[in-house]
């Protein structure tokens, strides 16, 4: 298969399961670039029915540090629609464009894991929120400090977390802002396992080729309790 | 302090605090156990950033009083029209944009679980217990409580606790989700008002307001639209937080 060169992204593929990975060094920030990217390589698996699973992970020693907020912000100021008070009128396809991708990832009839190492913050944990399962390495740290610098959580953070872990989780999480621990992680329900850091790609692997054989949605608890428990 | 139906309120630093003054149980008078124009009243001044609801005295709430209910029917007034006015009060307040807190101790049965289950956050003393005690009557909660209660706990939890009227304890209710935190006997005030505190001490209310709306959005809509929602919300805000690193003066509404 020839697989297309990315700037922001390594994509890999052996043995029908896809590895994607976030790659901006050091902390595999995402920029504007990286949210393009994304939403490409999500449609070259899409239609590429050799892809049976898909990994995410982030390369290098973290998952990701989410979105480049000040990069961000310059592009809504500068392309966001206002009325004459200033107003939001409509929101800039770009930012719409990537809730979308996030939804399109979660309908994937292929089993999609993301294995987190490293730091997951923001928009990098929303995306892992995305993912049908998360496994994470011990020393993972998890966080929505978007509220610290006076925003919210934007692609489906708060929602997904309402979700997973109930209104007073998601509460709490998201005002505070501050960063919590795989073990945190875990009791919240976010990550669906904990394992030592050397052992969690071969871990996604293992269970990835396994869910991949039957998967479907619906018996996501399932797989969780034959396969990681 | 305001009181009225037994229900008194205070705003103390940012928070308000909705205290049902019924002592020792603290039965709640009528369904509609805050008139729904007070409690607007109440809970519209714009610098409140969080409210807490708690019992005065030992226990959280008995719940509503059968007894009245009853010689409501009796008597042939409208009782569907009362509980609707009981269910807006209850919606009022989960629907506000800033979080509600029940601090829980001792009882809270009936229709004093149907106000803390439509609280966003509840913590509970550890001896506190909990009970739809509705059906030992023939009834069931008529508040919202079948439907908020089985959000929480999911169907068969809710079912046993609705269907059977047994009480619970701390521990079981926190095991089938219905409360959030226990805390030690004398700490539920203490704590619920300062974990509300520490929550939005440092958040400007856009934050607060954003949050609570993005949460109801997950409550009631689907995931398409709460998704489109929350990324508006966070467009706003991002419009708004660019403009001021840029030293951009607020434009006043």
């Amino acid at each position: 298969m020839k697989i297309p060169g990315y700037s922001t992204i390594r994509l890999q593929f052996d043995e029908g399961v896809g590895l994607l990975e976030l790659n901006s060094p050091p902390s595999n920030a995402m920029n504007m670039d990286f949210f393009k990217e994304f939403a490409a390589v999500l449609e070259f698996i899409r239609f590429n029915q050799e892809f049976r699973a898909l990994i995410i992970s982030g390369h290098g020693r973290h998952y990701s540090s989410g979105a480049d907020v000040p990069v961000l912000l310059k592009e809504i100021l500068e392309k966001a629609e206002t009325d004459k008070k200033g107003r939001l009128i409509s929101v800039p396809d770009f930012l719409s464009n990537n809730y979308k991708s996030f939804l399109m990832l979660e309908s994937f009839s292929i089993p999609v894991v993301s294995a987190i190492r490293g730091v997951c913050l923001g928009s990098a944990l929303e995306l892992a929120l995305f993912s049908h399962f998360r496994l994470c390495g011990e020393e993972a740290v998890f966080g929505l400090p978007e509220a610290s610098f006076n925003l919210v959580p934007g692609l489906g953070g708060i929602y997904k977390l309402c979700c997973i872990s109930g209104q007073a989780l998601a509460l709490e999480r998201v005002l505070k802002g501050s960063t919590f621990t795989a073990e945190d992680a875990m009791k919240y329900r976010i990550v669906d396992k904990v394992v030592p850091k050397k052992a969690l790609m071969p871990t996604a692997y293992d269970f990835t080729r396994q869910v991949m054989q039957d998967f479907r949605v619906e018996k996501r608890g399932l797989y969780v309790k034959k396969y990681l428990s | 302090m305001e009181t009225i139906n037994k229900i008194s309120w205070e705003i103390r630093n940012d928070i308000g605090i909705i205290t049902l003054d019924n002592p020792p149980e603290n039965y709640l008078v009528q369904p509609e156990f805050v008139p729904l124009e007070t409690l607007r009243k109440w809970t519209s001044y714009d610098y409140l950033k969080g409210i807490m609801i708690c019992g005065a005295g030992k226990h959280f709430s008995g719940g509503g009083k059968l007894e009245n209910l009853f010689r409501m029917i009796g008597n042939k007034e409208n009782i569907s029209e009362s509980m609707d006015k009981g269910k807006a009060v209850l919606e009022h307040l989960e629907n506000l944009d800033i979080p509600v807190i029940a601090a829980i101790q001792g009882i809270c049965f009936g229709g004093g679980l149907e106000v803390a289950l439509a609280s966003h956050i509840r913590v509970c003393s550890e001896n506190a217990l909990f009970a739809f005690p509705e059906i030992n009557q023939g009834i069931i909660p008529g508040l919202g409580g079948t439907v908020r209660c089985f959000g929480k706990t999911g169907f068969p939890k809710a079912m046993k606790l609705i269907m059977s009227g047994d009480m619970i304890n701390a521990e079981d209710a926190q095991e089938i989700n219905l409360v959030d935190f226990i805390v030690s006997k004398h700490k539920v005030f203490d704590f619920s008002f300062n974990f509300l505190q520490k929550l939005t001490r440092d958040r400007p209310l856009t934050v607060i307001n954003a949050v609570m709306k993005a949460l109801k959005n997950a409550r009631s809509l689907s995931i398409e639209e709460a998704m489109r929602e929350e990324t508006r919300m966070f467009c706003e805000l991002a419009l708004a937080e660019a403009k001021r690193r840029n030293g951009y003066r607020e434009i006043q509404k």
